[in-house]
């Protein structure tokens, strides 16, 4: 699996948090900042994930939520995960809720695509190119795709109604411009094996401009899939 | 002009039943994925005539057979039919004396539903392999580590095929957050009921020929056999297990039997049922850096009782195979052991057979369509049928030399 750091998604998510904060909250933070002589409407948050031995931990999920308000999930957007070469490329996509994925097939072979996660259940049924229509997601979770033809096809997709999201980059960093605030911080990877209490973290964005968190693995993760053989040695 | 079009012509329409002929073939070979392999070979070898020239010989080709040979001329169709169905068949050449100079190793209908909550069904029907060997994984039932197959995967090949019924139901936990899958898998089948024989008279061999549904096995004296067919009319069964830890360690058990009635036998052609049973286990392990190992043990009997006097076979083999990957190179080791014992009712040690075997490839896939193998196989056996059938001595020493070069075409290789 190529669980690589997409910093992309650390770009988008700097990008979204302007258009995402709702109006009320811009307004009570201009209020705050008239209000109050040297407070700063937005900060930045830096989270760090690193494996047991302190080896940066790229490609991980962050999803940061508000604690005690309500907020609304990221605008949505429109994702391809294609198939090349019998693999899902990408193999973890991040959506916020309300997002539609593409799932194009650029292999000569045909694939069949289906989900049994209680996220979303869908089924594309044998196909080549694209004769389907994106597939959209509305509520958050994992969901697990695979390929009922190729059985070692496997891709994620996590559905997040987070208002910020984003994956650590090969330092195993993520950051983004937030309003101040307490968040609930959770990281996510498919290959993750400590417990899911064990991967939230509350965090309280006060008085200073950037706010950092390293989260340390307490297990290592399970071993990445297999690369390099030749498909046709799943036969049999 | 409107005439013609609104009363066309008989050769119009033949011309338009022509043309959704060709739309609909278009629109089958669009969905088909198919594949087209032809492996020559250069070889030199020091073994026996071959058991495709009523020898005894346990490598595929005998001293006589160096040279230019052809290893395998393939060709399989997987055609889904619906969402659901698949017929696979898998069709080829060899090269030798077969009754047809091409046949069908597999052909099968698939019936595989999406999984539901964490399971995932297949059945199959028709005729396909057990689900017993780890190293013949590739398709066509090859083995991508060596040309030469393990004795007990040869003998799999030389004289078992399910033809009937299979289902497999699968636990998919690692797609449900955990680290391993399950599996059962039950079948029923016939037309399998001379299984047993060529190891009763031949022994274990070393190759990688695969006999089509209506090929032979030669057999050294006797006619050449013709493995897959039906004698009593008892449909035989097998049962079989398998776990896998993420895609790292694949473990397999299985129990086969073929309930073959002993004492029946074919009027016409004098056949024989021979009651073959076996369990057979083996693991195969994968690391992140390359290294594979693939382990297998079969032990077992096959049994006849014509005329009321009895005679068993009870055999048993094993491996154990080591292979490293380092990009598009490949070199692998393995060691075989095997022998056919002389059981009950069998105090002459008639078709008794013990030896070992050491097998070296290299492999260098030049890209997903050429790939070039070179393979050293070594086999020590002593055999009684050499002395009681070829009145030569016993115990052989077998060496082939090959270098195979492959050529692979189609949707399916990427």
């Amino acid at each position: 699996m190529r669980l690589s750091a997409r910093p992309h998604h650390t770009v988008g998510a700097r990008r979204r948090v302007g258009n995402s904060v709702p109006l009320g909250l811009r307004l009570a933070g201009l209020v705050a900042a008239l209000g109050q002589a040297g407070a700063l409407f937005a900060a930045t948050i830096a989270i760090t994930v690193q494996e047991p031995g302190g080896h940066p931990l790229a490609g991980t999920v962050i999803t940061v939520h508000p604690l005690g308000s309500q907020s609304q999930p990221a605008p949505a957007v429109h994702a391809v995960m294609d198939q090349v070469s019998r693999a899902f490329e990408p193999d973890l996509l991040v959506i916020p809720v309300g997002s539609t994925v593409a799932f194009p097939n650029s292999d000569s072979v045909s694939h069949q695509i289906y989900s049994f996660s209680p996220t979303k259940r869908f089924q594309l049924p044998l196909y080549r190119g694209t004769p389907y229509p994106p597939v959209r997601f509305d509520q958050a979770g994992v969901v697990t795709l695979g390929c009922n033809i190729h059985d070692d096809m496997v891709a994620f997709l996590l559905v997040t109604d987070a208002p910020f999201y984003g994956r650590t980059d090969a330092t195993g960093s993520w950051s983004a411009e937030i309003p101040r605030g307490r968040y609930r911080v959770s990281v996510w990877h498919p290959r993750l094996r400590d417990e899911a209490a064990d991967l939230q973290r509350e965090l309280t964005i006060g008085e200073t401009d950037r706010a950092t968190l390293t989260l340390r693995l307490a297990k290592s993760l399970q071993p990445a899939p297999l690369e390099g053989r030749p498909h046709s040695w799943d036969s049999y | 002009m409107g005439q013609l079009l609104s009363r066309p012509g008989k050769s119009s329409c033949v011309a338009r039943c022509l043309l959704a002929l060709c739309a609909a073939a278009a629109t089958a070979a669009q969905a088909a994925d198919w594949e087209l392999d032809v492996d020559a070979r250069l070889l030199s070898s020091e073994g026996g005539k071959s058991f495709l020239e009523a020898g005894l010989g346990t490598v595929r080709f005998g001293q006589d057979q160096s040279g230019l040979r052809l290893g395998r001329a393939r060709v399989a169709i997987s055609e889904p039919f619906g969402e659901v169905w698949t017929l696979h068949i898998d069709a080829s050449a060899w090269g030798d004396q077969d009754k047809s100079p091409v046949g069908v190793t597999e052909a099968y209908l698939q019936y595989r539903p999406y999984p539901f909550s964490g399971y995932r069904l297949r059945v199959k029907a028709g005729a396909f392999y057990a689900p017993i060997s780890l190293e013949n994984r590739a398709s066509g039932w090859e083995s991508p580590y060596t040309l030469s197959s393990s004795a007990i995967n040869t003998w799999l090949g030389e004289e078992l095929r399910t033809i009937g019924l299979e289902a497999q139901l699968d636990w998919l936990g690692t797609r449900t957050g955990h680290t391993f899958d399950l599996g059962l898998t039950g079948a029923v089948y016939g037309w399998n009921e001379p299984a047993g024989v060529v190891l009763a008279t031949d022994g274990f061999t070393l190759h990688d020929r695969q006999t089509p549904l209506f090929g032979r096995v030669g057999r050294a004296g006797y006619e050449p056999l013709e493995p897959f067919r039906q004698i009593d009319g008892r449909a035989g069964y097998y049962g079989g297990i398998e776990a896998r830890y993420l895609d790292r360690v694949v473990l397999r058990a299985l129990h086969y039997d073929n309930r073959a009635d002993p004492s029946a036998y074919d009027a016409v052609s004098g056949a024989m049922a021979w009651r073959t049973s076996f369990d057979s286990a083996g693991v195969r392990i994968e690391s992140g850096d390359g290294w594979t190992v693939v382990a297998q043990w079969l032990n077992g009997y096959t049994y006849i009782a014509p005329g009321g006097f009895e005679l068993e076979w009870p055999f048993n083999a094993r491996f154990a195979l080591l292979s490293k990957r380092v990009g598009r190179h490949m070199l692998s080791a393995r060691y075989d052991q095997f022998q056919v014992l002389s059981g009950k009712g069998n105090p002459e040690q008639d078709g008794s057979q013990q030896g070992h075997a050491w097998t070296a490839a290299y492999l260098f896939q030049l890209n997903p369509q050429w790939r070039f193998t070179l393979e050293w196989l070594r086999v020590v056996s002593n055999s009684y049928s050499r002395g009681d059938i070829l009145g030569t001595t016993g115990l052989a020493t077998e060496t082939q030399l090959q270098l195979a070069v492959r050529c692979a075409l189609g949707s399916s290789v990427q």
